[in-house]
């Protein structure tokens, strides 16, 4: 998801947080806990960010209803320019138009206009009437994987359900999944913090094709429009709600939005489920546990660790007064580890109740998809431990993504025992 | 102090002392009612506090607000005497007030 800066690497005195340290990657929880136990935030001058780590302070951040996304109106014109350059976030025409303008890095009414115009399509009620038709989807897969045996869980099962999921709920052709995959990929590897001209051009072009290929098919879907989203968002456009760069923007942000973090939080949720024998067996043994299971998931290993909030206000958190302007990073991984928040908290548990935790946010940028990220979890874990006798890790050494931004298993190599 | 009655789908009956000022959301999470899910945290922003007031007590609460009440359209089930619990504020006037929990938000 996209965010414009994170720290690459920040000290203080008598403290280190390396977040693209390998050993970060391996393990980010006990950074975390150091971070959680340090008073008030952290702050980093390199990157002007103070890190907000427990749970109590995160939340107050994120309920906080003067925090914003965006820089719009709280600082000049040109420095939101010169910052950009900086970030080598400049002279991207195409990205510039569609991706760094979103529904997700705008506040405020213009937030709240675009988000209004698709909640609908990602309420519990409507997410659930792709039930059969993920679950047909799935089983098909298990068909395959099952005679197979061996598998990469995270490419051949993972990334091979939300985004076509994703793409039916949009209204784009089966077909068409993976290259919106692969424009997806190049355009989200350019929120990290690498940010070379490389790097900057396959987001650029990247941006471009899906740009072009979103404008072909809502020419073709105006001719007779479906029950997909891309209809939805056709009719919103033709009632004023909505402009042409709002249509593409939206539609990007939603199909990039679907396929990233569920493989990721997929990935790590299988991953738990073999570190915790019990756990998983507890599971299979009680199926209703599946959607306290996700939950937890989402907790113990969150997809998306990151995320940053401008105060518009000045405003005090954790005791300690800051101006408007402040920028704020909240680590929704250190939070929902935070024992002051969760009993047992660094505890795998596939039944946890309460489990109020911060990994789809909060406030009005609350996680849009979260109802149709759960539903592809549960359906997958679900068919899976009953169609398994057991599942083996092939390989134990698994590496995680590199990155404070990102959370999750780079491959999972598993033998598939069937029932 | 307000008290509310909070009434679960299988007619579970749970009386809590809630504060002026506090939403019937925060109520509800602070007594650890978990049908009030409140995923968002009070932005209106989810649809996870749906509740239903007691019928004959609705004109005790202010009306739904526009955001509020698109947000309504979007929840399971909804019925007349829906309400958010996070955009409920309550007050004195609500003494008495009791709540119908829905069996689930999702």
């Amino acid at each position: 998801m996209p965010h414009l800066t994170a720290p690459a690497e920040a000290s203080e005195e008598g403290f280190n947080f390396a977040p693209l340290d390998p050993a970060f990657a391996a393990d980010p929880y006990a950074a975390y806990a150091r971070l959680r136990a340090r008073d008030g935030l952290t702050y980093f001058a390199d990157f002007d960010i103070h890190l907000a780590s427990r749970f109590e302070d995160v939340s107050a951040i994120v309920m906080d209803k003067t925090m914003v996304r965006s820089l719009d109106g709280l600082v000049p014109p040109e420095e939101i320019v010169a910052q950009q350059r900086a970030a080598n976030w400049h002279d991207m025409p195409h990205h510039s138009r569609f991706v760094q303008f979103s529904l997700l890095d705008s506040d405020g009414e213009v937030h709240d206009r675009l988000r209004k115009a698709v909640f609908r399509l990602f309420t519990p009620a409507m997410v659930a009437r792709l039930r059969d038709d993920i679950q047909a989807y799935v089983t098909r897969l298990l068909d395959r994987l099952l005679d197979q045996r061996d598998i990469d869980f995270v490419e051949d099962l993972a990334a091979e359900v939300p985004g076509h999921i994703i793409g039916r709920l949009i209204g784009v052709p089966d077909e068409d999944c993976p290259k919106l995959r692969i424009w997806s990929e190049n355009i989200v590897q350019f929120f990290d913090i690498d940010r070379s001209d490389a790097r900057k051009q396959i987001a650029e072009t990247a941006t471009t094709e899906f740009y072009e290929y979103l404008s072909a098919l809502k020419a073709d879907r105006l001719k007779a429009l479906r029950a997909d989203l891309i209809s939805e968002l056709i009719k919103a456009e033709a009632a004023g709600q909505f402009s042409e760069d709002e249509f593409i923007s939206t539609c990007m942000l939603i199909l990039m939005a679907g396929h990233g973090s569920t493989i990721d939080v997929l990935g790590s949720g299988m991953h738990c489920l073999l570190k915790f024998p019990d756990q998983a067996a507890r599971l299979k043994a009680d199926p209703a546990l599946l959607p306290t299971a996700v939950q937890e998931m989402f907790r113990y290993e969150s997809p998306l660790p990151f995320f940053h909030r401008y105060a518009t206000e000045d405003v005090t958190i954790a005791g300690t007064p800051y101006p408007r302007g402040t920028k704020f990073g909240l680590l929704y991984g250190a939070a929902n580890r935070d024992p002051s928040a969760f009993e047992a908290a660094d505890r795998f548990d596939v039944g946890r109740k309460p489990n109020r935790h911060l990994a789809f946010g909060g406030g009005a940028h609350f996680c849009l998809g979260n109802h149709l990220a759960r539903l592809d979890m549960e359906i997958i874990f679900g068919s899976l431990l009953a169609r398994t006798r057991a599942i083996e890790l092939a390989d134990p050494a698994v590496t995680y993504k590199r990155g404070l931004s990102v959370r999750g298993p780079k491959r999972l190599d598993l033998r598939l025992v069937p029932a | 102090m307000p008290r509310i009655t909070f009434i679960s789908a299988d007619g579970t009956q749970l009386d809590v002392e809630a504060t002026e000022g506090q939403t019937l959301m925060a109520a509800a999470v602070a007594h650890g009612i978990e049908e009030i899910a409140a995923e968002c945290g009070g932005a209106c922003a989810c649809g996870t506090c749906h509740c239903y007031i007691e019928a004959s007590q609705l004109a005790l609460l202010p009306p739904a607000d526009e955001a509020e009440t698109a947000m309504i359209e979007c929840v399971i089930d909804p019925r007349p005497e829906s309400r958010l619990s996070c955009q409920v504020k309550l007050t004195a006037a609500q003494d008495g007030l009791v709540v119908h929990l829905p069996a689930s938000q999702h």
